[in-house]
């Protein structure tokens, strides 16, 4: 099942277009589509399904006025957020305070371009997949820190420095988890990883159960989503907006579009930090029955689900805590997890 | 009062006032220059410059530890500024300073170097009143803006003066970047508005990077005149409707019964004991319903949004709003006593009621032990709470602070017990101290006296269920017209939900009070906020904001 034809194959094979511009036309079709599919999901889970979840922890209802189950609500909100003045306040640093809500999103949006998606949808397949990944994801903190620098505000300078420093603390344990994964899987390239994880690990009854990382080292996947917790910004590790302190963080001033684009930021990135937890522990879109591309759904909005859980129930931490964890536990950890599988997998292969 | 003594009518007030009033004035010789008789206490007159001398020896040698209360007023020959002290350990055992000045030099020395209390009591009596004190750190106005032209409550102030704050008079905070030279602080206002702040307060923070370096409270947004209103009003129901709207978050009764133990020992009402009963069932719901959103909002202050204990916290604090609207008629602004007793009696049909008392009485612990799952017990809770807003008993004890701050640092005072009043000597319940001083034994005695409370209600609820059908009296007889005596001054206060709510009153001989004073426990809690921050993170800072559970219709009045 190694290396199926990437989207834009498929789709400049489908138009009959060939060479330079079957690529190009590919490339944009398939680009366009992707990034659609992941604004959709983030259309429903921003205004719409984090209430309704939020709602569901705290004993109350929540949307439930505007259409079935108040979806329609998506619809009014973004009337709503885009028809409000876009407020300038004096003093902000152009157009750096005017890039940044675009850094934010693109570079989330960027990531799933080699993530795999089932049924044939993975925009490319770079043999280096996974740390382009990580890069696209990375870029995110550079807006952050454009944001928190441009706005002219202390709180959204606070909220920038405090996002710099768990992205380097949380950044490093969650590479070098990964690593651990690339080390069984042999390769950077996310197809590869895929299917690798696809063999049977054991049969239980007559139910096989794959070599998914998570089952085949459950520490690592454990250590994986606490960073990548920290990655997105989510309780208990919502340092950089910590709204009871530092009212929005480093969005404090953004209002309309810009706000939006930030918010929209920040749900394509919790979706891309699934993303790459379920292709690297959870074998990718892979799962019984249903069409790959409904598992992989499906998992995304699992681990949505859990960063919403943990935002309903979980204190936050103060910043020295989380950066005392990041640096003392959650590091040596990750580098202790990297040598025993080098260690263990060197031993058996 | 003038410098002569003076003596009061009542016998009961003469026997036990005088003798220790004597015993006093002994003690401090010649400071004492006059004597007076207040309903509460005796009154010592002491001369403007002698004030730190008398306190120092009234708290060092007599054991008088809390400064209550500064109240000031003005005569149409003097000013006078009175402390009102007693002592955590005997709460019954009270005198109160008079220290008089003249009019045209109203200079008064500062209590503050005794009492640090005395800082914002003080700066409050210069800026509604006008008496000047020396040796204050910091006499600036506190609750008016710094612009504001006159002193409202002197006796010439002229309320037609136009009053015009520009923003350009007023330091801007916003208008530089606050930077000293080299340091590496920076200046932060953390309000009006602010998620945090709890209403409208203004924290003015100089932060060394996270590190809190410096903080100044700046109260007032909420100033709403109410100790002139209530001087407006006339005793017998005009004040009554107020008390509610100082502590709004669900304290009315509380607050309502402050008012009416200081007028009834005024005019000597005695309340029917089944009227009692039922105050003292509703304040303690009030009680209930209060700390329930001091948890909720603590809770929010520590976990970031409104998460599920919040909620959990709100829907259980419903149940009492329901109880509470059944008794009263109202969810917010009860005015449900009147002097003497209560406007009506329980809601018929009376099972029902004490049936729907009964179901929330027999849930609550179920409810209590998922906030202890859910709060108390997490660990990062505790990481963040634990050792975090640390207040010793000293330095509480300083700044006056009471309630469940006061007894989250071990001090174990409580109104209830200790100045008893309403029905509680009656029952069995116990007062609740913690003595770990930070901000996570504050929140722990605010869940544990919710269970006290529900413990009173309980047997509050058994006796009037029991209560004879014709002896249902909920209203002592009060003349249509209260006047009581000129000159007569009294201070009294009862445990509100925040601490020590005292009012002190001084009547003319008219129906209105000639001087209205209100002693919030909020305003005198929130002053130790500096001591709790200095030098803490700014998370912690806000989670000790938000475990003070200061109210700022309290604080400013």
């Amino acid at each position: 099942m190694s290396l199926q034809a990437v989207l834009p194959d498929t789709i400049s094979g489908l138009l009959g277009l060939e060479g330079i511009l079957g690529d190009v036309v590919g490339g944009l079709v398939g680009a366009f589509l992707i990034a659609n599919i992941m604004l959709i999901m983030t259309a429903f889970a921003g205004p719409w399904a984090k209430r309704k979840i939020t709602a569901a922890f705290g004993d109350r209802i929540a949307v439930n006025r505007i259409g079935p189950f108040g979806l329609l609500t998506i619809v009014t909100d973004a009337v709503r957020l885009l028809s409000k003045e876009l407020i300038v306040p004096e003093g902000v640093d152009r157009p750096a305070w005017d890039l940044a809500p675009m850094v934010i999103p693109f570079s989330a949006l960027l990531g799933f371009a080699v993530i795999p998606m089932g049924n044939g949808i993975q925009l490319a397949d770079p043999e280096t997949g996974l740390a382009f990944a990580f890069a696209a994801a990375s870029i995110a903190s550079l807006g952050i820190v454009m944001t928190g620098y441009a706005s002219n505000n202390k709180f959204s300078l606070i909220g920038a420095l405090r996002a710099v420093a768990s992205n380097i603390a949380y950044e490093i344990p969650l590479v070098v988890t990964a690593a651990s994964v690339v080390i069984f899987a042999g390769s950077l390239r996310m197809s590869e990883i895929v299917a690798v994880q696809a063999e049977p690990l054991l049969s239980v009854a007559g139910v096989t159960i794959p070599t998914w990382f998570a089952f085949v080292n459950p520490f690592a996947f454990a250590l994986f989503i606490i960073a990548n917790l920290a990655e997105v910004g989510r309780n208990p590790f919502d340092i950089p907006e910590a709204p009871t302190e530092i009212v929005a963080g480093f969005q404090t001033e953004y209002s309309s579009v810009y706000f939006v684009l930030i918010y929209l930021g920040e749900f394509i990135h919790i979706f891309l930090g699934g993303a790459i937890a379920a292709t690297l522990f959870l074998g990718g879109p892979a799962g019984p029955v249903l069409p790959g591309f409904v598992w992989f759904t499906i998992k995304i909005w699992a681990f949505f689900l859990f960063t919403q859980w943990a935002r309903s129930a979980i204190p936050r931490l103060r910043v020295d805590q989380f950066l005392e964890i990041g640096w003392k536990g959650m590091l040596v950890l990750s580098f202790a997890n990297l040598v025993l599988t080098a260690i263990i997998v060197g031993v058996i292969v | 009062m003038s410098l002569e003594e003076q003596q009061s009518d009542d016998p009961a007030e003469l026997e036990s006032g005088v003798s220790r009033g004597d015993e006093l004035a002994d003690l401090l010789g010649d400071l004492v220059v006059g004597r007076e008789e207040h309903l509460n206490a005796p009154g010592l007159v002491i001369r403007p410059d002698e004030v730190q001398d008398a306190l120092f020896k009234l708290r060092d040698e007599a054991g008088f530890d809390h400064l209550s209360c500064v109240t000031a007023q003005e005569y149409e020959d003097r000013y006078e500024s009175i402390y009102h002290l007693t002592k955590f350990d005997d709460r019954t055992d009270e005198v109160s300073v008079v220290v008089p000045t003249s009019k045209d030099n109203p200079v008064s020395q500062s209590a503050e170097p005794v009492f640090r209390t005395a800082d914002w009591h003080e700066r409050e009596a210069y800026d509604l009143v006008g008496i000047q004190y020396e040796d204050h750190p910091d006499l600036r106005r506190i609750l008016l803006p710094d612009t504001w032209q006159g002193h409202p409550l002197g006796l010439d102030y002229d309320q037609d003066r136009p009053q015009i704050a520009t923003l350009r008079e007023h330091a801007n905070p916003l208008e530089e970047d606050h930077r000293a030279g080299d340091s590496n602080t920076m200046y932060i206002n953390i309000g009006p508005h602010h998620p945090a702040t709890h209403g409208v307060l203004h924290v003015e923070t100089v932060v060394d990077g996270e590190q809190v370096v410096d903080l100044d409270s700046d109260i007032g947004y909420l100033h709403r005149c109410e100790e002139q209103m209530c001087q407006q009003g006339t005793y017998r129901h005009q004040i009554m409707p107020y008390p509610d709207r100082w502590d709004y978050i669900s304290a009315g009764l509380l607050n309502e019964w402050a008012y009416a133990r200081t007028a009834e020992d005024l005019a000597d009402i005695e309340v029917p004991e089944y009227a009692q009963i039922i105050r003292t069932m509703g304040a303690e719901l009030c009680r209930i319903a209060s700390h329930m959103i001091a948890l909720g909002t603590f809770a929010l202050d520590v976990y970031g949004d409104f998460t599920a204990i919040f909620m959990y916290a709100m829907r259980d604090r419903e149940i009492v709003q329901n109880i509470l609207e059944d008794l009263t008629g109202q969810r917010m602004m009860f005015n449900y006593f009147r002097l003497g007793g209560v406007v009506w009696d329980l809601p018929e049909p009376r099972e029902e009621f004490f049936e729907k008392i009964r179901d929330f009485i027999d849930e609550l612990p179920q409810a209590l032990e998922e906030y202890h799952d859910m709060i108390t017990s997490n660990e990062i809770l505790q990481a963040r709470t634990v050792g975090t807003g640390v207040l010793p008993p000293e330095v509480a004890k300083s700044y006056g602070a009471t309630g469940p701050v006061a007894r989250g640092s071990g001090i174990d005072y409580d109104l209830r017990r200790d100045d008893s009043y309403g029905y509680y000597d009656e029952l069995d319940w116990d007062v609740v101290v913690e003595d770990g001083c930070d901000n996570f034994s504050r929140l722990l005695v605010r869940m544990r006296e919710v269970e006290e409370s529900a413990k009173i209600i309980q047997q509050c609820v058994d006796l009037l269920e029991d209560w004879p059908e014709d002896e249902r009296n909920i209203q002592a007889n009060v003349p249509r017209t209260l006047k009581p005596e000129e000159d007569t001054e009294i201070y009294r206060a009862v445990e509100g939900a925040k601490g020590e709510l005292g009012i002190y009153i001084r009547a003319d001989g008219t129906d209105k009070p000639a001087r209205f004073k209100i002693r919030s426990p909020c305003f005198s809690n929130l002053q130790t906020l500096p001591e709790m921050s200095e030098g803490e993170y700014i998370p912690d800072m806000i989670a000790s904001l938000g475990s003070l559970d200061i109210v700022l219709g309290e604080v400013d009045r």
